[in-house]
């Protein structure tokens, strides 16, 4: 294998590792940024966006309005469980977390009632491309892009709209926020719909690569807490930069032992971390403040 | 505070301390931390006990069996009671160590078999490594003073990755000596809990004899956790609780008293673990999964996790719901589990046991006054 | 004899200073007062004695030994002990077992019973000591913190603040409590804002501005101290 073979196979393992926990994690970070809450749900709201991209696409609808669809589904369930449930919680984030444990019990279970154990996927489309000897799936290096489109997005709407200001005004200081008439509720329930429409996009992306089950959003989460809690409350400074790093371990471990064992180094980098790091890359980022 | 042994002793002293000693260790039993004191609670106690004794007689053996199966839960809801309900960290994967201990009395049972009281013994080594694993992830979190949000993720990831590793150990190279893991059906095939006795072993199936072990041990850990949170070390987890900070100042390494809760609660749900193998002679990856993970929340929340009793409660109360449930399908029961938990963090944080006795109580001392 | 000593303290946040080589020096006995104007670090001070904080240099001796690496619980057990600006109380538990948390460490069984029934008595909660903490009226909760401070008899007391909130009453009591817990052998070092308390307490007083100290002396120079006067405006002699 000549060179630049190996090295695409390399960036290749490390952009797919990279992107799935961008992905994954993108909707779990914004709400934890934001208002201190884990999603324990998130996982169903990925499942949620994956069901309806997937019933949507099948209805003929070309794929990528198929994963908006997915995306926007997921955000309007976040916003109806935001109003019936989170809202009542915001005082007690510890418990809202709880709740959201209940939700996800109910979502899966729900699911599995209604539409039953397994539902008929669709295939992953756009073929493969062909380097050096080995080939690779083309709609994977798209999850690449799309993974990175997601952050520069994020940072645009964060950092660029007027949305983007007062949010970033109500993690900062929310009594100033509501002193300055920044309605601090409908800017908690619009982060949360955000969060999950982004869990939901995750889903539609992935949707055509995986086999449609229930308990799929498990897949995901393992990944989405490990990049939450090495890269703390920061999307841009936390949560981004956890991902490379962590992909760089996955990819690693998975190329050399198999994926159980990536998932496994996973873990094990957070504990560590987590010694040194309480307040995660984030933290270490924005200054140590002992 | 009753007074449970008061006659005063005449005789040398290093008895008259070991006495003292044993006599504040009793006076425990009840305390600030716990609900319940006084003859009538005690009178109560006494009664349910001896009515849990008597049970097994108005019952077939299947039905006790049953009752054995919801006993094997309670240490596990205990522990995660003194370590969410007490200690104030939010540990979501009880799980974990529940599937560890299984497997490795499994394990360990496979191997060198039920002989000379050797289940026992492999039931003491479990419940030991759960209790180190324990240890080992509670020092890296709670020495890394990560936050309540993490503990609680951090936890579950352990959990979770516990399940997918598990269930990914189907082939015949993942074996302990001759026991088979077995991927994701799961591991079968060790004896149950068996006493040496003359005249050949007794082996506790899922009938009387077992229920009557479960039921002595439920006591004891029930007994026991009361007088560990009335005592020091229980004060100082409230306190932790309460203000953690403030908790520090008064001069207490906080570290190593939610390090310690936390030990105490895995090495419970080690218990559960061992217990649950020996009961059915299997375990599975899914007793470490999101909704097995899920399930003790839902009985410690339902019951009120900052006391024991309620916990305890609310525990048997679940159990025996979801098991009625079930008839319709366990995804019904589950999503019953899931709008359960949902309302109960809604509408009564405290839990419905715990809400429901401190009614009581008031109640009873407006009276009083 | 010394009894706390500050070298060369330094502490910043983002730019801001806080501590700027304070070299502080607190002798066995004293009741001496901290103040300055708002922002003038009083409480980051506080806090880098308690181990709160890590200084980004300069050391802190407590009784002659280096305490500037120690952690907080360990700092406590060498015998500082402190009372917060905010009651710093377990709100949801009773009187008694706040004091028995604060107390435990230190003393088991009859001796434990004796001496909170002798704080009780202290503080004068003797009545309510089976009440909820949170109950109590915000003058009572300073005070029980004051008892949880001061029952296992520290060799220093920090005090942010006592009298915060309290009713003139209330403050001149604690003024009282303090005078007869120092006649018995505790140093105690306050942050304080009412130049009457200060007045009634303290045998000598620094003035903090911009983290560093500005003046040292009696309260009568203090009082005096024209440049005090000048950073002070607006904060000045109360009564």
């Amino acid at each position: 294998m000549d060179f630049f073979s190996t090295a695409f196979a390399i960036i290749y393992q490390f952009g797919d590792a990279f992107a799935f926990l961008v992905l994954s994690a993108a909707g779990l970070a914004v709400i934890f940024g934001m208002m201190g809450v884990i999603n324990l749900a998130h996982g169903e709201f990925i499942m949620c966006g994956a069901y309806v991209t997937v019933a949507v696409a099948r209805m003929g609808v070309p794929l990528p309005l198929a994963i908006v669809a997915g995306s926007i589904a997921a955000g309007l369930v976040g916003l109806v469980i935001e109003r019936l449930v989170i809202r009542h919680l915001y005082h007690r984030p510890l418990d809202s977390i709880v709740a959201t444990w209940g939700i996800s019990l109910i979502a899966t279970q729900g699911v599995l009632i209604v539409l039953g154990s397994t539902m008929q996927g669709i295939g992953t489309p756009l073929g493969s491309v062909q380097v050096g000897a080995l080939s690779y799936s083309t709609y994977r290096i798209v999850l690449m892009a799309a993974a990175v489109l997601i952050l520069l997005v994020l940072w645009l709407l964060f950092y660029r709209t007027r949305y983007g200001v007062i949010a970033r005004a109500t993690i900062a200081a929310p009594q100033m926020a509501r002193a300055l008439g920044v309605d601090t509720r409908r800017v908690y329930a619009l982060t949360f719909a955000l969060g999950a429409a982004l869990a939901g996009l995750a889903g539609g992306l992935y949707a055509p690569t995986m086999t449609l089950v229930p308990t799929m959003g498990a897949t995901f989460i393992v990944e989405s807490f490990v990049t939450v809690v090495v890269g703390g409350a920061d999307i841009f400074l936390g949560a981004a930069p956890a991902a490379a790093i962590l992909g760089v371990i996955r990819a690693g471990l998975t190329a050399w032992q198999g994926q159980f064992f990536g998932q496994i180094g996973l873990l094990v980098a957070v504990i560590l971390v987590i010694r040194v790091l309480p307040n995660g890359l984030s933290g270490l980022i924005l200054g140590n403040r002992r | 505070m009753t007074d449970i042994s008061h006659e005063k002793s005449l005789v040398d002293s290093a008895p008259i301390a070991r006495r003292s000693r044993a006599r504040r260790w009793l006076s425990h039993l009840e305390g600030p931390q716990t609900f319940g004191s006084g003859i009538a609670f005690w009178t109560i106690f006494v009664l349910v006990v001896a009515a849990a004794c008597a049970y097994p007689f108005f019952a077939d053996g299947w039905t006790v069996g049953n009752a054995a199966y919801f006993l094997v839960w309670t240490f596990m809801a205990m522990g995660l009671s003194v370590i969410w309900g007490y200690a104030g960290a939010l540990s979501f994967g009880q799980t974990a160590f529940f599937g560890l201990a299984g497997y490795a009395y499994g394990v360990l049972t496979i191997n060198v078999g039920e002989t000379y009281g050797f289940t026992f013994i492999a039931l003491v080594i479990a419940v030991a490594l759960a209790g180190v694993f324990a240890a080992v992830l509670g020092y890296f979190m709670f020495y890394g003073r990560i936050r309540g949000v993490f503990i609680g993720i951090v936890t579950l990831s352990v959990t979770l990755v516990f399940e997918t590793f598990m269930a990914q150990t189907a082939g015949p190279q993942w074996a302990i000596g001759s026991a088979r893991l077995n991927g994701f059906n799961g591991m079968t095939g060790m004896p149950p809990l068996t006493v040496p006795w003359f005249g050949g072993d007794i082996a506790l199936w899922p009938d009387r004899p077992l229920y009557y072990v479960l039921l002595a041990l439920t006591v004891i850990v029930y007994l026991g956790l009361r007088m560990l949170l009335n005592s020091r070390f229980g004060n100082v987890l409230v306190a932790i609780r309460e203000n953690p900070e403030r908790a520090e100042m008064l001069g207490y390494d906080i570290r190593l008293y939610q390090l310690l809760a936390f030990v105490v609660g895995g090495a419970l749900a080690g218990l559960s673990g061992v217990l649950y193998t020996a009961w059915g002679q299997y375990i599975t990856p899914n007793s470490m999964g999101l909704t097995a993970a899920a399930l003790p929340v839902v009985w410690v929340a339902v019951g009120g996790r900052r006391d024991i009793t309620a916990t305890l409660i609310g525990t048997l109360l679940v159990l025996s719901l979801f098991q009625t449930l079930t008839i319709y399908g366990s995804q019904y029961a589950l999503v019953a589990m899931g709008a359960l938990l949902v309302l109960i963090v809604l509408l009564a944080p405290e839990g419905i046991v715990l809400g429901f006795a401190n009614l009581v109580d008031r109640l009873t001392k407006r009276r009083g006054a | 004899m010394t009894i706390l000593k500050t070298e060369k303290l330094k502490k910043s946040f983002g730019g801001v200073h806080v501590a700027r080589d304070i070299d502080f020096t607190l002798e066995k006995g004293e009741m001496h007062c901290l103040i300055g104007p708002n922002g003038a670090g009083k409480s980051s001070f506080f806090r880098l004695i308690l181990g709160e904080h890590r200084p980004d240099g300069g050391k802190i001796l407590f009784m002659d030994e280096d305490i500037t690496d120690a952690r907080s619980f360990a700092r406590i057990r060498k015998g500082i002990s402190v009372k917060f600006q905010v009651p710093g109380i377990f709100k949801a538990l009773s009187v008694h077992q706040n004091l028995t948390i604060a107390f435990q460490n230190h003393l088991h069984g009859h001796d434990l019973e004796a001496t909170i029934a002798r704080v009780l008595d202290f503080v004068s909660l003797a009545d309510v000591a089976t009440e909820p903490a949170g109950a109590l009226s915000h003058g009572q909760q300073q005070w029980l913190e004051i008892g949880m401070a001061v029952g296992v008899e520290p060799k220093l007391l920090l005090l942010d603040e006592p009298t915060a909130g309290m009713s003139p009453d209330e403050t001149h009591k604690t003024g009282e409590m303090l005078h007869e817990l120092n006649a018995q052998g505790i140093t105690i070092l306050a942050v304080e804002h009412d130049m009457a308390f200060v007045e009634q307490i303290a045998s000598r007083v620094t003035v903090l501005h911009f983290g560093a100290i500005f003046a040292q002396g009696t309260v009568s120079d203090i009082i005096a101290h024209q440049g005090v006067a000048e950073i002070y405006l607006g904060g000045g002699h109360g009564g």
